[in-house]
């Protein structure tokens, strides 16, 4: 019997697979078993006795749940009021809903902090109103990042809802109607358990990126910790040893949960209705009731824009001429000049520039080689590959940084680990494995779409590996490839978690600028940085939209 | 006879099964042969392993004596038009046509020019493929594999991709193109009608293994296992001591059965049913043994009619 001699010839990956599974492993595995190595030597009593760490990891679980609660409120009916019903301007507005998506975390941060801080507008206008002297309100602790992480993660229950009630078969809600369910039972019986799918997507995606938050904790945190700001806070205290520990037990929770979401829900994602057509857009007859619509979609849109006119408004004010009054006195472009003109001030643009663009061109090269071999392989090896790719997503920036910190600062070659660290690779580094997962799952899903025997079919007509790569799989792959280089692109871009544990004078980000600016008391310098990522991060998609779009056929 | 392609004892294991099981097949040159099996019976998986997409783990595939087992794909120098055609999508006509040329600038635009003259579609070089009927995709799929002159042309049910008014247009097209390029061409197809009427021979396959091969007249008449002669046509089970004589079961197609007076008949049985084809019929037949159909001018029985059956031809004695 030779079968189980195929099974082995079959079963034998080509060298270039297995040494593309080893530098996965090096890059995404290797630093979070030097985090456990080390971690095993900090004083795992005084972990366990102390209630700062237990409350820091409570916060970090409590408000990542509470931040999905709350995402869920806004986004779910959101996608149902844009899916279902028309009223005027709701092609527009649908579009700009999803606008805080393109906001960099530490801008929405600051936008927040300009808006409805102490010093904000919206206090300073009550202020004004009522004539105290006092801010009505501080803008501090759980409260504060519970709101920013409401705003900034609705969009992923309304994109997911949306795109989840856009693939439901009318005829399915039809039939429901046709055996007698009313509205209600089919919501309940039909509508929901097909969407259930979607929900429990953005649901994981809103956790782990609720749990990965460093910006508004570190910002609006004050007094009270999460795991993110506590792993931080111990880092720079001195105690490397607490901080190790401390991370290996935030990466337990994300993996936990992650694997735990996935093995429950994760089968069935993919399990979803398939091609049917959408139910019709149902038309507001009522004219009352359809002004009342618009009406209230458009305030609630300029809600959601608020932060980023806000923005715009204080990148226009010239520092230290805006104290008491209710509305900026003055307005000038002067800190878009001083940003532009003064070298010292352009660098740190023109850092998370190349640094963004080396970081998604490598994401994008790591992603297409693992395609070749999850798309070509049935074997262990293509599932080892595919988890290797998405695992990055599962573990928090600060864990991140903190691993590749405590990895690449021994020099070590026979343990392939060299001294990385206050060089200008280590950030770019970060970003590539940080947009890896993003990367990864776009052209992952592309390698899915071809068509095996395109690349059979270039075989046969005698083209080499290279040549078929060129020729036909990356121009096939060409929206997939826009659309995960754009995500990773502005995700690299507006990095903050890792980069503030990472970089150097020399290679720092805009996001440390905007930080250092706003320490410094330069808050229009700030904003005008903060405008600026905004723009570019926009203009990255809009292009990755564009040639996405081109490259289909 | 003139061994063009040889297979010699091919063998492809998966783990749960044989796809394959040492298979030979010899091929003429300029030979049509059609692979024709039920799904699972293992021709896609023999193209596959002509083609040089799967390796055998056992057995050799020979060209005019060269050993082109161990060869990679396109070392061997077969043509391959693919199920659903696999043209890419990117490239227009021309430039899919070009791909596997080796020949640069105006050698390959003549190239080019030739292989889509040669099915009927010349001048079509800037179309985009998605704007192609599939009839038209077919050809360029065709077009581009046979660009780099190989040696064997190898198709996966071609035809299998367009609807049924097409087909019968498209099938008549190919044969006529490869019959006048004169190319070795191996087939596959589950479509009998399809291998008979493309195939110079027939290469019957199930569970991996070859039953017979042959033209579709041997096939029909002279079926060499149970498998074939129940696959192709049509066949009753009567005793063989009714079908003169022999142990067992014999296996009669319904044309060689004739109705004749109850006197005569060893089997004897009541007219149910008829179902009316031109000047002939199928009748069906309640026997002791079951029913049998019988294949006779549409007026030589009435439904209700008591029929004796005479044997004329056995095709197959289990």
């Amino acid at each position: 019997m030779s079968a189980p001699r195929a099974a082995a010839r079959r079963a034998r990956p080509s060298p270039w697979a297995l040494l593309l599974a080893a530098v996965l492993a090096w890059l995404v595995v290797y630093p979070l078993l030097i985090v456990a190595g080390d971690a095993f030597r900090a004083d795992a009593g005084a972990f366990a006795r102390s209630p700062a760490e237990w409350g820091a990891l409570w916060a970090s679980v409590w408000t990542s749940t509470a931040s999905v609660g709350l995402a869920a409120m806004v986004g779910v009916p959101l996608a149902f009021v844009f899916e279902r019903y028309d009223f005027p301007g709701r092609k527009t507005l649908g579009a700009l809903v999803a606008l805080p998506a393109v906001m960099p975390p530490l801008v929405g941060v600051i936008a927040f902090q300009f808006l409805y801080g102490e010093s904000g507008f919206v206090s300073r206008a009550i202020q004004a109103v009522l004539g105290t002297a006092h801010a009505p309100w501080r803008l501090q602790g759980p409260v504060a990042i519970l709101l920013v992480h409401a705003y900034s993660m609705y969009v992923y229950f309304y994109l997911f809802t949306r795109a989840g009630l856009a693939r439901l078969d009318a005829s399915m809600l039809e039939a429901a109607a046709s055996l007698g369910a009313g509205p209600w039972r089919t919501f309940r019986r039909v509508t929901l358990p097909l969407l259930k799918p979607a929900l429990a997507g953005a649901a994981l995606l809103t956790f782990m990126t609720a749990l990965a938050s460093f910006s508004a904790p570190y910002i609006f945190g004050g007094g009270f910790r999460t795991m993110t700001t506590q792993i931080v806070a111990t880092k720079l205290n001195g105690d490397d040893a607490m901080a190790m520990l401390e991370t290996a037990a935030l990466t337990i929770i994300a993996v936990l949960v992650f694997v735990g979401i996935q093995k429950t829900e994760g089968d069935r994602l993919v399990v979803s209705v398939g091609k049917g057509t959408p139910p019709a857009l149902r038309r507001i007859a009522n004219p009352v009731t359809r002004r009342l619509a618009a009406a209230a979609g458009w305030l609630l849109t300029t809600l959601l824009l608020l932060p980023h006119a806000t923005l715009l408004l204080v990148s226009l004010v010239p520092d230290g001429t805006w104290t008491i009054q209710a509305l900026p006195p003055r307005y000038s472009v002067g800190n878009y000049a001083t940003l532009f003109e003064d070298a010292e001030r352009l660098r740190p643009l023109l850092n998370s520039l190349w640094m963004a663009a080396v970081a998604t061109a490598a994401a994008l090269a790591l992603a297409v080689a693992a395609g070749q071999v999850v798309a070509r392989g049935k074997g262990r090896l293509a599932g080892v590959v595919s988890a290797l790719v998405t695992l990055p997503w599962a573990v928090p920036g600060t864990v991140l940084a903190i691993a590749l910190a405590a990895l690449f600062s021994v020099r070590s070659a026979l343990t392939l680990r060299w001294v990385l660290v206050g060089t200008a690779v280590i950030l770019p580094l970060a970003y590539t494995i940080r947009s890896l997962p993003l990367a990864g799952r776009a052209v992952f899903a592309g390698f899915r779409q071809l068509d095996p025997s395109l690349d059979e079919a270039a075989q046969s007509l005698g083209a080499g590996r290279w040549r078929r790569l060129w020729r036909v799989t990356l121009p096939l792959l060409k929206p997939a490839l826009a659309a995960g280089g754009g995500l990773a692109f502005i995700t690299a871009l507006g990095d903050f978690v890792v980069s503030i544990l990472l970089y150097t004078f020399d290679t720092r980000p805009i996001s440390i600028e905007i930080l250092s600016s706003l320490r410094l008391g330069s808050v229009g310098v700030a904003a005008a940085f903060g405008v600026v990522l905004m723009v570019v991060s926009a203009v990255a998609l809009g292009v990755s939209a564009r040639v996405g779009a081109a490259g289909v056929a | 006879m003139n061994d063009f392609l040889r297979i010699e004892g091919l063998v492809r294991a998966f783990p749960e099964r044989r796809a394959v099981d040492d298979l030979t097949i010899t091929v003429a040159r300029g030979e049509f042969l059609a692979l024709l099996g039920p799904s699972g019976s293992g021709k896609t998986t023999t193209l596959r392993l002509l083609a040089g997409f799967e390796s055998p783990d056992a057995g050799r595939i020979l060209v005019e004596g060269e050993d082109v087992t161990r060869l990679t794909p396109v070392a061997r120098r077969f043509g391959m038009v693919f199920q659903h055609y696999a043209l890419f999508p990117h490239l227009d006509v021309g430039e899919n046509v070009a791909f596997g040329l080796t020949e640069r600038g105006a050698a390959a635009t003549d190239r080019v020019a030739q292989a889509l003259a040669m099915v009927d579609l010349a001048g079509f070089e800037r179309r985009r493929v998605t704007e192609l009927s599939g009839g038209q995709q077919q050809r360029v799929a065709l077009a581009r594999s046979l660009a780099p002159s190989p040696r064997v042309l190898l198709l996966d049910e071609p035809l299998s991709n367009l609807d049924p008014a097409l087909r019968e247009r498209t099938r008549r097209e190919l044969r006529e193109a490869i019959a006048r390029i004169g190319i070795t061409t191996v087939f596959v197809t589950h479509e009998q009608e399809e291998a008979f009427d493309l195939g110079d021979r027939i290469a019957v396959l199930n569970q991996g293994r070859l039953e017979q091969v042959g033209s579709a007249d041997d096939l029909y008449d002279h079926p060499a296992s149970e498998f074939v002669a129940r696959f192709i046509g049509r066949v009753n089970e009567l005793p063989g001591a009714l079908a003169g004589g022999g142990e067992g079961t014999a296996l009669v197609r319904p044309e060689a059965l004739r109705l004749v007076a109850t006197a005569e008949a060893a089997l004897r049985g009541t007219v149910t049913a008829r179902r009316f084809a031109g000047g002939y019929a199928f009748f069906t037949v309640a026997t002791d043994g079951g029913g049998v159909e019988v294949f006779a001018p549409h007026d030589a029985a009435r439904i209700g009619d008591a029929v004796g059956l005479a044997v004329d031809r056995v095709a197959y004695r289990l």
